[in-house]
């Protein structure tokens, strides 16, 4: 058997639920047999966080971190990043989301990785977290960091969150500087819609009118922001853009 | 020898009836339902007039329907939604309570949404029963004012499951999910 600490009776848990059947998160055997893997070993981390998605899912915030909040206190540095992200991404709780992504960076050498679902690296999450309790500038500066330290790492939207937090700065330069590098990554109907709203500020008619109509083209094409479970942030509807071209038309 | 053979059986079958009995008194197909977060029919709460077009075992989760629905099932998309408690939920009224409230439901086949069920947790995430003047008001905007995809294709036809998060700050709603 395993000298490290706990390690025997993870194996013997894991062991036990290699040879289970698989069934559906949300299903009563399945969560049946992971607590059977925890009464083997009620120190096995992982269990907890994959009983916890199950609620999350259904938006049982209640059941979820009673759950995951285990699954922190036993192995924080493997479960921060989880709890993080979906405080945010699931509950909006912006605070609770910043402490969990700061709390794992005090915790651990290495990069501390992407989000779940992979559309931001997590220190653009805590970025976007800043912004959306009102610290613009803080956004900013940590946004614009981490794509300058590891610009391999740049995610599907990284640009376009920088130009909008520009663009509610009144720096509308950057903004569009941030909208033209977005569309190398991936040019979608937010993009368009942004940089439409930094055209019209600057009282550029022509190229608001093109970038509204490129917007709802990208739109009408599926090209915009889609989230399985909930909706990002600085995410357009088409009501919104319909809105612009109506205004145009008059 | 047999005799030590035939008390080790009976030691055995005793054990293991003991341990079957353990297992039933536990029973924990009690503890969870289903699937996480099924709704039963409670006729003391729900419309009689609800119904839906499959089984209930055969409910599906509204994410499973992403790629039929496009995006979320509101039939108005989420910008919508927003205006529609925007225009008819009345903070003024509310009690200065915060946190999260979820109201999960069951939406048919043809789009009819029943079975709506309120959840609230305060901002530590510790289960909060919240003032009518909030889940009143919430409940009844939703249950008149939304509109839900009804989910039928030349496959078949699907009930789904589907929730609403309002975050609540001093009783006034900061943001809807999902």
């Amino acid at each position: 058997m395993f000298l490290w600490k706990g390690d025997s009776c993870r194996y013997n848990a894991c062991t036990f639920l290699e040879e289970s059947p698989s069934y559906f998160q949300l299903t009563r055997e399945y969560h049946e047999i992971k607590d059977q893997a925890l009464e083997i070993c009620p120190e096995y981390a992982v269990v907890y966080k994959h009983k916890s998605t199950a609620y999350l899912k259904t938006g049982d915030f209640v059941g979820w971190k009673k759950l995951i909040d285990q699954a922190v206190d036993l192995y924080p540095e493997e479960n921060l990043d989880y709890r993080g992200w979906c405080r945010f991404q699931f509950f909006r709780d912006y605070q609770g989301a910043i402490d969990d992504i700061e709390r794992l960076e005090d915790l651990v050498d290495y990069d501390i990785g992407f989000c779940q679902n992979g559309d931001y690296h997590l220190v653009i999450a805590k970025g976007l977290c800043y912004k959306m309790i009102g610290e613009n500038e803080k956004a900013i500066e940590i946004i614009q960091g981490q794509i300058e330290r590891d610009p391999s790492s740049v995610g599907l939207y990284d640009y376009l969150h920088l130009g909008v937090l520009y663009l509610e700065n009144g720096e509308y330069d950057k903004a569009l500087e941030a909208f033209s590098e977005q569309k190398k990554y991936y040019e979608l109907a937010e993009c368009l819609y942004y940089e439409a709203m930094v055209f019209k500020k600057l009282e550029q008619q022509a190229a608001y009118e093109t970038s509204v109509q490129k917007a709802h083209a990208l739109y009408t094409d599926s090209q915009h922001m889609i989230d399985t479970y909930t909706h990002h942030v600085d995410k357009v509807y088409l009501a919104e853009i319909e809105a612009e071209l109506a205004q145009m038309d008059r | 020898m047999i005799k030590r053979i035939a008390a080790f059986t009976s030691l055995t079958f005793l054990l293991l009836a003991i341990c079957g009995s353990c297992q039933t008194s536990k029973d924990v197909s009690q503890t969870y339902p289903r699937m996480i977060g099924d709704i039963s029919h409670d006729t003391a709460l729900d419309d009689p007039s609800f119904e839906l077009c499959n089984d209930e075992s055969k409910a599906v989760q509204y994410y499973a329907l992403n790629s039929i629905f496009g995006d979320k099932p509101f039939v108005q998309e989420k910008y919508e939604v927003e205006r529609i408690f925007e225009e008819n939920y009345d903070s003024s009224v509310a009690a200065k309570e915060s946190g999260l409230i979820r109201i999960r439901f069951l939406v048919n086949c043809e789009g009819q949404a029943g079975r709506f069920r309120v959840l609230g947790m305060d901002e530590a995430y510790n289960e909060k029963e919240f003032d009518t003047t909030i889940t009143d008001q919430l409940l009844t905007i939703s249950k008149k004012s939304l509109a839900f995809k009804p989910c039928k294709t030349d496959k078949g036809q699907a009930d789904y499951y589907m929730y609403i998060i309002f975050k609540i700050k001093d009783g006034a709603i900061v943001e809807i999910l999902p």
